[in-house]
């Protein structure tokens, strides 16, 4: 058994949502970013441990064209991502997996990179798929420009005026980063190497290192081309504006299937969030300081909320309905908390449940844990997970106590009506030519004999008619000789019995399921903001904007 | 510049596996052999579980410098006809055995015994196991099973002897049981730690042959679906280029 499930002290069991109302599709499609998100973590641990940054090598010529180091000094350790700057004709330009060039392509390096490993990164870093980097290497990653937004800046800088306000928020970023690979991708460094370290231990840290340096990047490169056309007269960004830019980042299906491959990790994720929510709904009162540090956040998250666009019709809807719910909040806030109520944190939380849209619900997670770092930032560090613990299955169980597990974690399973075509409509595969998962048809596509199980509630109830036909003392490892096919849903099963936040609780195959759902959720647990779906299958997000920069931090670093 | 795929579609800007160098050998780390090996079980007909089991014990294997990726490769070459009743263990009081003729795979084995290992047909000191092909492809399900019991478990052939403590190491005759023809053994279960295998750097990343890399590629590809124009419209941000 993990951290995470045996950390739960008894005292916030009353105020817990159950993973039957948390891990639902259209819930966590509404999912917003929190102080618990990795983003911020990172953040955090880097102001709370002193880290320096600095630029200790441009390399860029006049065309935009070199290398360049950014340097990140932890307490023991050193990190420093590579960047490769590129001269890319907008014809070139593609934000295609198996695209041949970037405008800038990135590696995060473990330690100080000597001449020698920047000559290596330089003949395999730009070629990303195409190349190999080694397990000196953390991440592999690549941005392409906004052509719109990144020539506006320039044009601007270079003639000494500031960009467009309204240009700079309807783009958001100067490059976006097209994929960010960690985790032993393209033989960098595996997970297991690294997760020992108490900077690396939360989930994605080295992934939003990389994307926050690289953000550092997209403004140093600007103002450097700036400078280059337009000598003296160029003048660097304003950093109110400057603080306004992210990196964008567009998601498409490859990254939905995650969460569905890694239900300890997902339990963890959401477990922790569920138990910072409680926390807060179990303060028996309320100051004055901390609720106006809520009423601060619920005017960002008003700002936020209207600076936020989509063009597609499920976002817009689910906008106006955010904004509409936290102008409801502000005004319910008014005379909160009442004079002598106790438990006024929970008192919002169940009028918010009845009053509010899943947007509202969702975004009031996010504000009611903003003013409560020190009573729940410790639960970050039970965010990880070491899946290898829970990988050996218990044959001894019996197929009775197997079948109890599923009645108890997967009853939202064994009511589905697998026979009714629209339960069965799709089927998760991995296509040959890009190697990366899909969403096709099952009655109008070939290739459903090749499905990926991703179809979680319809193995569980699988498995459950198979068991229904066993002796019920017959031992799991006897019925695992007999049925094979079924030990991948009795080992996640056997997860599910002590990660009750493992498994989304929707029929992932089903006619009208939104993949967008699941992308939001693990976006959202990154730290993504301004989520912007352009289909059922793909989103636009941006992480960091309006956040400090490393040379927010250490000015000096880049003189 | 190796272009792998051609790519005539709208971009997807993830994807849950990276392609593999192909034409040359290559440090694949851990993550990779353990992916590319679930991958190439899948595509030669193990059921899921059975293929994350192979991933599993091809990257445990690859994890202590011994060549796991090679090892899988060369059994489900052998085995990928051949029906999952003739390559499961027949289980008895002290023995697992391959059912008349056959022989066993060293993934149902080595899972099976797992699952085995708190049931009263295992609550003995010795166990006859076998012939199995591969054996070197038991020694995780060894180590899984020595920890789980806390303690050691020796297998003996023929050939030699490898010892798997509680504490993940193995030692003996381990370059003997990776070269093995299919063997009958027995597993003593408590015995003795023989000999000390020095330690290695466990993270060290493993170069796996050119022609296994391509031999398991081919293989896990087969659990892939070739493009439609139907698949390939909306899954990725067409024209996203402002």
């Amino acid at each position: 058994m993990d951290r995470a499930h045996t950390c739960l002290p008894p005292e916030t069991a009353p105020f817990r949502r159950a993973p039957s109302q948390v891990m639902r599709l259209d819930r966590m499609g509404c999912a917003h970013p929190t102080r618990l998100s990795f983003l911020r973590t990172l953040l955090r641990r880097i102001e709370r441990e002193g880290w320096v940054f600095d630029r200790p090598v441009w390399e860029i010529d006049a065309l935009g064209v070199g290398r360049a180091v950014y340097r990140a000094k932890g307490p023991e350790r050193t990190y420093c991502l590579v960047a490769f700057a590129h001269d890319l004709p907008d014809e070139m330009r593609s934000d295609r997996v198996i695209a041949t060039a970037w405008d800038a392509t990135f590696a995060l390096f473990d330690g100080e990179p000597t001449k020698a490993d920047l000559d290596r990164l330089q003949a395999n870093v730009p070629l990303q798929e195409a190349g190999r980097i080694s397990p000196r290497e953390l991440s592999l990653s690549r941005a392409n420009r906004s052509v719109r937004l990144f020539a506006h800046v320039i044009d601007h800088l270079a003639q000494g005026q500031q960009p467009d306000i309204a240009e700079v928020e309807s783009v958001g970023y100067l490059m976006r980063t097209t994929a960010v690979y960690g985790s032993g991708k393209f033989g960098a460094a595996d997970r297991a190497a690294i997760a020992d370290r108490p900077e690396l231990n939360a989930p994605f840290q080295i992934e939003m290192l990389s994307v926050w340096l690289t953000r550092q990047f997209t403004v140093d490169i600007a103002e450097h081309l700036a400078a280059v056309q337009g000598g003296a007269k160029a003048v660097r960004l304003d950093p109110a504006i400057r603080r306004m830019l992210g990196v964008g980042n567009s998601t498409g299906l490859g990254m939905a299937p995650f969460l569905v491959r890694h239900p300890v990790l997902l339990n963890n994720w959401m477990m922790a969030r569920e138990e910072a929510l409680a926390r807060v709904r179990a303060q028996e009162s309320v100051t004055p300081q901390v609720a106006d540090e809520l009423r601060t956040a619920l005017s960002a998250a008003q700002v936020n909320a209207a600076k936020w666009t989509s063009t597609h019709p499920l976002q817009v809807a689910k906008l106006e309905a955010l904004r509409k719910d936290l102008d409801l909040l502000a005004n319910w806030l008014g005379d909160w908390p009442a004079p002598d109520a106790l438990y006024p944190w929970d008192a919002l939380w169940r009028w918010a449940e009845a009053e509010l849209s899943l947007e509202g619900q969702e975004a009031l997670v996010a504000l009611m844990l903003e003013p409560h770092g020190a009573l729940i930032d410790d639960l970050a560090e039970q965010m990880t997970a070491d899946e290898s613990a829970t990988f050996r299955l218990d044959g001894a169980m019996t197929t009775g106590a197997l079948t109890c597990i599923l009645a108890d974690h997967y009853d939202w399973a064994l009511d589905i009506d697998f026979d009714a075509p629209e339960n069965i409509a799709r089927f998760w595969y991995v296509s040959e030519e890009k190697l990366e998962p899909r969403l096709g048809n099952r009655f109008a596509e070939d290739g459903a004999a090749l499905e990926q199980p991703l179809c979680i509630a319809r193995l569980a109830n699988e498995l459950h008619a198979a068991l229904a036909d066993r002796p019920y003392d017959e031992p799991l490892a006897a019925f695992l000789l007999a049925h094979p096919d079924h030990r991948f849903m009795a080992r996640r099963a056997q997860i599910a019995a002590n990660h009750p936040f493992g498994e989304v609780r929707d029929n992932l195959i089903a006619e009208d399921m939104l993949p967008i759902d699941l992308m939001r959720c693990k976006l959202a647990c990154f730290g993504a903001s301004r989520f912007d779906p352009r289909s059922d299958k793909w989103v636009r997000i941006s992480l960091f904007q309006d956040m400090p920069y490393p040379s927010d931090i250490c000015p000096g670093g880049w003189t | 510049m190796t272009v792998l795929h051609e790519d005539i579609e709208a971009m997807d800007p993830t994807r849950s596996g990276s392609p593999m160098p192909t034409g040359k050998s290559a440090s694949l780390s851990l993550n990779e052999i353990e992916q590319l090996c679930l991958k190439a079980a899948r595509g030669a007909g193990m059921s899921w579980g059975q293929a994350e089991e192979a991933g599993f014990a091809a990257a445990w294997l690859a994890r202590q410098g011994l060549d796991g990726p090679g090892a899988l490769l060369a059994q489900l070459q052998a085995a990928q006809d051949r029906a999952w009743r003739d390559i499961c263990p027949v289980v008895d009081a002290g023995a697992f055995r391959a059912p008349e003729g056959g022989l066993l795979c060293p993934i149902a084995l080595g899972s099976a015994l797992c699952d085995y290992v708190a049931l009263p047909v295992m609550q003995c000191d010795s166990l006859r196991i076998g012939p199995v092909t591969q054996p070197i492809l038991l020694l995780p399900f060894l180590s899984d099973m020595a920890r789980a019991r806390q303690q050691p478990v020796r297998i003996e052939w023929p050939g030699g002897a490898v010892v798997a403590s509680p504490d993940g190491r193995v030692a003996g005759d381990i370059g003997a049981l990776a070269t093995a023809l299919p063997v009958e053994a027995e597993l003593l279960i408590g015995s003795e730690f023989a000999t000390r295998q020095p330690d290695s750097d466990p993270m060290a990343p493993m170069v796996v042959a050119a022609e296994t890399i391509g031999a398991l590629n081919t293989l896990a590809m087969r659990i892939t679906v070739p493009a439609s124009d139907v698949s390939r419209a909306g899954a990725g941000a067409a024209g996203d280029n402002d």
